[in-house]
């Protein structure tokens, strides 16, 4: 469940990236990040990460969260085998 | 009596009354302040071609996107209007005092609103609820592209027989039109619930002077879905989902209040024995205080947003511990 209001600063969540399409693969796919951060911030590391500007980031090949969603409430909420799976693209890959 | 009560969240509005940024009004005398019905459950920047007509001869050259503040805080135009006057209008008012920018943006508070950057806000949040109540996005995304844009243009003009009648037509079928749809997908796992919780200085029973909400930090903001009981007779009330995602806001025994035990703690102690499983907050839905002993399913199929979710803001007071027990492992 759910219950970011108690879950310890410390907490870590493991953020598994896959490129859609012409997206640039990174060298490393896996990396932690605090979950008291905004989704913002993996879409930040992100366009750093490919030198984009305009970057399109889904959860699951589902959906893009606001990103305002917590990192932990999504990882529990849409976490698969202990990772958060963030897909990425250049364009919009599912509208 | 459930369609009845779908078509009033609908219908629902707030009376805002807006006055232009001092630092944009470069007409004497200023444009008077501008008057307009919001629908609770759009979206702020959508109400620009209806306001920009009224101010546009004072503003200064240059252009930038729409945006408001309440009591100085940026509001953020991806929480629906309602959502955002139940809980940043603790004593809600009527008409909503906001003032309008059409200048200076604050990109580092809130993202960015270009395009068709709030429909797809809501495109995005009606898949995100999908994939919380089925576990994937498909009915969203088996929709065509017309009928999307038709989906959202319904959700703009409040029209919700449209709405319906495009939910229904999609495989599988979703929306709660005479519960159409709901054999063919199958009750949902989860509910979709967005919580954004506010805690305040002052008692709960005096909102008038509550200081306004300075920052968006201040807010925690939670999406959590509330599993659905499997087995048949059970029924999950708001209060039992409430128990769940913020259970240190229910005192089922004496609550130790910093305050009040120093002043009284007799009376104290007498009051909270009384009231079993008290919730020591304001839950608003859609503009109502709704008992908390009404079915979840009830709240989720009617009140909640186009997009699925619902929302419910809780407005708290400071209580120590904040923290759950168990949870300081």
């Amino acid at each position: 469940m759910a219950d970011a209001s108690s879950a310890p600063a410390a907490r870590k969540v493991v953020v598994f990236f896959k490129a859609i399409g012409d997206a640039p693969i990174l060298k490393q796919s896996k990396f932690k990040i605090g979950g008291v951060e905004k989704f913002a911030k993996v879409i930040e590391f992100l366009r750093k990460q490919v030198h984009r500007e305009t970057l399109f980031v889904y959860i699951n090949s589902g959906f893009s969260p606001n990103p305002d969603e917590n990192i932990w409430d999504l990882f529990e909420n849409f976490g698969i085998d202990g990772k958060l799976v963030v897909n990425y693209a250049c364009s919009m890959a599912w509208g | 009596m459930t369609v009845q009560a779908r078509r009033h969240v609908w219908m629902g509005a707030i009376p805002l009354h807006l006055h232009l940024h001092s630092s944009e009004v470069t007409s004497l005398p200023a444009p008077p302040p501008f008057l307009i019905l919001a629908p609770r459950n759009g979206y702020l920047p959508l109400l620009v071609d209806a306001i920009r007509p009224h101010f546009n001869s004072a503003l200064p050259p240059g252009s930038d996107t729409i945006w408001f503040d309440y009591e100085g805080l940026p509001l953020k135009w991806n929480i629906p209007t309602g959502v955002l006057f139940d809980l940043l209008c603790a004593e809600p008012e009527r008409p909503w005092n906001l003032t309008v920018h059409f200048r200076s943006y604050p990109a580092g508070v809130l993202s960015l609103c270009e395009d068709e950057a709030v429909k797809w806000n809501f495109i995005n949040a009606l898949k995100e609820a999908f994939y919380v109540m089925y576990g994937n996005t498909k009915s969203i995304m088996n929709m065509s592209q017309s009928d999307q844009v038709e989906l959202w243009h319904c959700v703009m003009k409040g029209d919700l027989e449209g709405y319906d009648r495009l939910a229904a037509r999609v495989k599988p079928a979703f929306g709660f039109g005479a519960n159409v749809g709901r054999s063919e997908v199958g009750k949902p796992g989860r509910i979709p619930m967005r919580m954004y919780l506010r805690m305040v200085d002052q008692d709960l029973n005096d909102l008038f002077d509550v200081r306004p909400v300075s920052s968006w930090d201040d807010v925690v903001y939670v999406t959590c879905p509330i599993d659905v009981p499997k087995r048949r007779g059970t029924t999950l009330t708001l209060r039992d989902a409430l128990m769940k995602v913020v259970p240190h806001l229910f005192s089922s025994s004496p609550t130790i209040s910093n305050e009040v035990t120093l002043e009284a703690p007799s009376v104290m102690r007498a009051s909270s024995n009384a009231v079993h499983n008290e919730f020591n907050g304001i839950v608003r839905v859609q503009g109502i205080e709704p008992s908390l002993d009404l079915p979840l399913d009830w709240v989720a199929r009617n009140l909640c947003g186009p997009e699925h979710f619902v929302h419910l803001s809780v407005i708290c007071t400071l209580v120590a511990p904040s923290l759950p027990p168990g949870a300081a492992d």
